[in-house]
């Protein structure tokens, strides 16, 4: 009835407004069917791929310069190495990789040593563009002997830039390699120009690495230094082919090796947005794809106690061949809270836990009920760490030259430092005591050990401390609290308080201790200079052997001397013998026995208070199989699985839209509006 | 006008060369080079290597230039290398900057144009509505909600909208990107959602006081005197004579569209120049920041000059000498 009232000009204009208005219900019915939070295609709902996040670009995944745990994930599942870490086994154990077996040690004349590496047979890299450099139409070739000594010569070479040359200068004419090419790149015009593999072949091989034909290498030590195989465990001494660094030179479109690794692993990189997003997939190369049945090509029957009951030893999947996932995707997420929440939407399949959730997700030490329903798993491991705070041995109050008087105030500072109150207040209790300098899960650990200086007393550190010669913490000279420095790079308003924690414990003794905070730079100089007194650092073992623990002590390693990591400056001669008996000897009951020795004069001493080794609580979600955590950044993604099914069925479940609050918006929009449109037209009116 | 163009283009270089000068003192005259290689490569290595950084990034050479070397120096070459676009590598990860640049300036725009547009838009749009129900409890909530608006943290907006959006209604996802052009609006609702709360308070507030001052106008009452519909008088008359203050603010914001939102872009993930920018920052890569600041002020200044011949588009007695 309406309609015939109009006349002809608004039957124009409805008509004219019906199109528009069908595309607008159109559009919002479009909206409403693509709104959903799932960030990835729906067709890779089904399919083996493992999603994780990262915050930090990768700064570079060349093998011989990546160091970061970031890179590490990316280098690790590319680049294979000679040695692996067996999965499951603690503590850590070497198995072989791209080697045929790990080599034994063969003393040689002059206190040499050498060990020879087999590669296995039929060794192939990733099919690549760069392979055509040694042939027209070759796409990849066989992995060679010489690849390996050609890494390690770019790790020799200085304008590589790699961040290991030292563990490395063990091997026989390192230096002289280094020395020498440095040399002709200086004397002679045009070398530099010359394409790296032609350099290093001018300048003459490493005297220590020996390549016997296409699968033998042989490299000789010029003193024992048994450490260097887990370095052959690392992507530093990958294989990498010539034509790689010679191909991806940043030029004429190319990327450059940082941005383009070419792959011996079990994965491969098929896109590189580090920005972004990183994908890798299985590389149909690897051995391990082609001729599976060696250790680290199929999933272990062995490990440690535990494994059975946690479902990582099962016979369903032991002697199955690997990768079992098929794509890795990497995105980036700067934020953490972000990443959580994904998380816990089922988007991402392993996280750590934040700061803000923790409370949420864990409840008494375990995971809280609501998680418990949603079937997640809570993996703990404690990283190969340590954290101490330091003593500068070289300072006339706290260090050394104090003779007994110093002693006896580091172990009374020592007595009255609380770990568990610290871990509890700034890690969420993340973390595990530190009796001596090793962490759990490496050689020489003895879990029953405690260090009589690592026990909270507070009579018997005023005790010490008047043995000291600071009654009540009073220096006698000044007739006024002790007054000590605590030095610090960290400025932020959280460092502060954690070291106002400190500060408070040994305020209790009667010690003034004050903080200095400043910038890095002027904290180096600090260091450089010898002042500072007590500061705070953690070190984070390059691999699972107790040397790379006690040499942090060694005097060959004194900061004020070589610029090495013992910033305690601490030197002493017993010491540093039982630490060269020790560093040179197999793991056996005599190596044990040396570090006891060793570890009794550090508690002693007391150049450091051990405070904790950092503990990774990491989040699976129930979808994730076979997963064992650890702390050393190794490859370990070939050996998960995933329930793909379970996991698209859960993440339906659990993403649901809900699009009442819509409906809601709109009618409270209309309560609101219309009353004022209808007042305001009528008063027109 | 173009004696003024090219006069204002001199000016825009010499404060571009100041901009430049300046910029060198702050990243090369007061921070230590020793400090930004450590940074970059960690604390674990070795003085040698940090030498060799420094090498390979140009850092070894002395900061000013003296007759031995007139032309081998950092002021020299950071001026050269500025001014014919030669941004170099990063300090943080060696990737080429102008790369980085080409790379994220897409999703950035991606991000900021929508926001910009919708934000006019719907800016308005509002500020038209509380105009037209000026001293009704509409336009007194209209310019409580826009205070409100402006009054609250962008973090805070992320946060929530993050939760409410993302978490709880399961709208759209919390962060991510791709660029794909089916999907690539659900990576960009909320960031784009977030943008537009936290900018239209201010618009709708400037507008509003922009279009309430025209009302009031002869030229409005003659329109009503002559029987035009208040619709049409917004529309027609207050909306295109309320231009050129409307002008100046957009003008000068579309050459920022370009460098991205910072928190933006580095809370939901989207790879721009925001979120590059964020991340120089936090990982004190010089290069990049100095790069990303240099480029921001020619942006301004072309900004400025676009601004100026705009003016003399919507408004003939606007004359530029």
């Amino acid at each position: 009835m309406l309609a015939s009232k109009r006349t002809k000009r608004e039957r124009h204009y409805y008509r004219s407004q019906a199109i528009p208005r069908f595309g607008l219900v159109v559009t919002l019915c479009w909206i409403l069917q693509g709104c959903t939070n799932n960030p990835y295609p729906r067709t890779d709902d089904n399919e083996k791929v493992l999603y994780l996040p990262f915050d930090e670009a990768p700064r570079t995944l060349d093998p011989a310069v990546a160091y970061t745990t970031t890179a590490h994930m990316i280098t690790g599942e590319t680049y294979a190495t000679l040695l692996e870490y067996h999965y499951l086994k603690r503590p850590y154990t070497l198995i072989a990789g791209l080697a045929k077996r790990v080599p034994e040690a063969q003393p040689l004349e002059h206190g040499k040593v050498a060990y020879r590496f087999e590669l296995r047979e039929g060794l192939l890299y990733e099919e690549d563009p760069c392979f055509a450099l040694g042939g027209k139409k070759r796409k990849t070739r066989p992995i060679l002997a010489e690849d390996i000594a050609f890494e390690i010569m770019r790790i020799a070479d200085p304008a590589v830039n790699s961040p290991v040359p030292e563990p490395f200068a063990n091997i026989d004419g390192f230096r002289e390699f280094s020395a020498r090419l440095t040399e002709l790149r200086k004397q002679r015009r045009g070398f530099d120009k010359l394409p790296t593999h032609q350099q290093y072949a001018e300048t003459g091989a490493i005297r220590g690495l020996k390549v016997e034909g296409k699968t033998g290498l042989r490299i000789i030590l010029s003193e024992p230094y048994p450490q260097i195989l887990y370095w052959f465990a690392m992507p530093f001494s990958s294989p990498l082919p010539w034509e790689a660094v010679a191909y991806y030179d940043g030029k004429k479109g190319r990327p450059h090796l940082a941005d383009h690794p070419v792959a011996s692993g079990p994965y491969m990189v098929t896109r590189y947005d580090k920005q972004a997003r990183i994908v890798m997939e299985r590389n149909p190369n690897w051995h391990g794809a082609r001729f599976p049945g060696p250790p680290g090509t199929v999933y272990p029957d062995q490990g440690e106690s535990g494994d059975l009951e946690a479902g990582r030893l099962n016979a369903k999947v032991a002697g199955k061949p690997l990768p079992f996932i098929q794509r890795i995707e990497y995105r980036r997420e700067k934020e953490s809270i972000p990443a959580f929440n994904k998380f816990l939407q089922g988007y991402y399949d392993v996280s750590g836990i934040i700061q803000e959730s923790f409370d949420k997700v864990i409840q008494e030490d375990n995971l809280s009920p609501e998680m418990v329903r949603m079937g997640m798993r809570l993996e703990k491991a404690v990283e190969p760490d340590i954290y101490y705070i330091g003593f500068n041995m070289e300072d006339p109050t706290v260090g050394a030259a104090a003779g007994e008087r110093g002693k006896k105030l580091r172990q009374a500072m020592s007595l009255v430092t609380d770990v568990k109150e610290y871990t509890r207040l700034f890690t969420n209790g993340r973390g595990v005591p530190a009796q001596s300098l090793l962490p759990p899960g490496i050689f020489g650990y003895d879990p029953d050990y405690r260090n009589p200086y690592r026990a909270l007393d507070y009579e018997k550190a005023k005790a010490s401390l008047e043995q000291a010669g600071y009654p009540g913490g009073i220096d006698p000279n000044t007739e006024k609290p002790l007054r000590l420095t605590f030095d610090t790079p960290d400025t932020s308003a959280t460092g502060l308080l954690r070291y106002q924690f400190l500060v408070n414990a040994w305020r209790k003794l009667g010690l003034d201790v004050r903080i200095e905070a400043t910038n890095y730079n002027k904290f180096q100089e600090k260091v450089r200079d010898g002042a500072y007194q007590i500061f705070m650092w953690g070190w984070v073992a390059d691999y699972p052997d107790p040397e790379n623990f006690y040499f942090l002590l060694w005097s060959e390693m004194r900061r004020s001397k070589n610029q090495g990591p013992n910033t305690a400056n601490f030197s002493n001669p017993e010491y540093d013998r039982l630490f060269l008996a020790m560093r040179s000897r197999d793991n056996d009951p005599e190596r044990i026995d040396i570090m006891k020795r060793m570890r009794k004069i550090l508690e002693d001493e007391r150049p450091w208070i051990e405070f904790f080794h950092r503990e990774a609580y990491m989040l699976f979600h129930g979808w994730m199989k076979n997963v064992k955590p650890s702390g050393l950044s190794t490859p370990m993604t070939k050996y998960r699985d995933i329930d793909a099914k379970e996991r698209a069925k859960k993440r339906a479940a659990w993403n649901e839209p809900v699009t009442w609050p819509l409906y809601a918006l709109f009618f409270i929009a209309l309560l609101i509006l219309i009353p004022g449109i209808r007042t305001y037209l009528r008063e027109r009116q | 006008m173009l004696a003024y163009i090219v006069r204002r283009v001199a000016y825009g270089m010499l404060v571009v060369l100041g901009v430049l000068f300046f910029l060198f003192l702050l990243f090369f005259a007061v921070a230590d080079p020793d400090d930004i290689a450590r940074k970059a490569l960690g604390e674990k290595v070795d003085a040698e290597i940090i030498e060799q950084w420094k090498i390979n990034h140009n850092y070894h050479k002395p900061l000013w230039p003296s007759i031995d070397r007139p032309k081998d120096n950092l002021l020299v070459d950071h001026f050269a290398r500025m001014l014919s676009f030669d941004f170099g590598r990063s300090d943080a990860d060696d990737s080429v900057i102008s790369e980085r640049i080409k790379k994220g300036v897409g999703p950035s725009l991606a991000l900021t144009v929508p926001m910009f547009l919708l934000g006019l838009f719907f800016g308005v749009l509002l500020a038209l509505f509380v105009a037209f129900f000026r001293e009704t409890y509409i336009d007194r909530m209209g310019v409580f909600l826009a205070v409100l608006g402006m009054s609250v943290s962008i973090l805070l907006y992320i946060i929530g909208v993050q939760y409410l959006v993302g978490k709880l209604l399961h709208w759209f996802p919390i962060s991510g990107f791709d660029p794909s052009p089916q999907v690539i609006w659900r990576f960009l609702a909320l960031p784009v959602l977030v943008g537009l709360i936290k900018g239209i308070g201010g618009d709708v507030r400037f507008y509003r006081t922009v279009f309430v001052e025209e009302i009031y106008r002869d030229y409005v009452r003659t329109a009503r005197a002559k029987g035009c519909s208040e619709g049409r008088i917004m529309i027609r008359h207050v909306l295109r004579n309320a231009m050129i203050p409307i002008l100046t603010q957009v003008v000068v914001a579309i050459p920022f569209l370009f460098t991205g939102a910072l928190l933006l872009e580095s809370f939901f993930g989207i790879p721009g120049l925001g979120s590059m920018t964020f991340d120089a920052i936090d990982g004190n890569d010089f290069s990049v920041l100095r790069t990303m600041v240099y480029i921001g002020s020619l942006l301004f200044i072309a900004g400025q000059i676009v601004t100026d011949i705009t003016y003399t588009l919507v408004d003939p007695r606007v004359r530029l000498e």
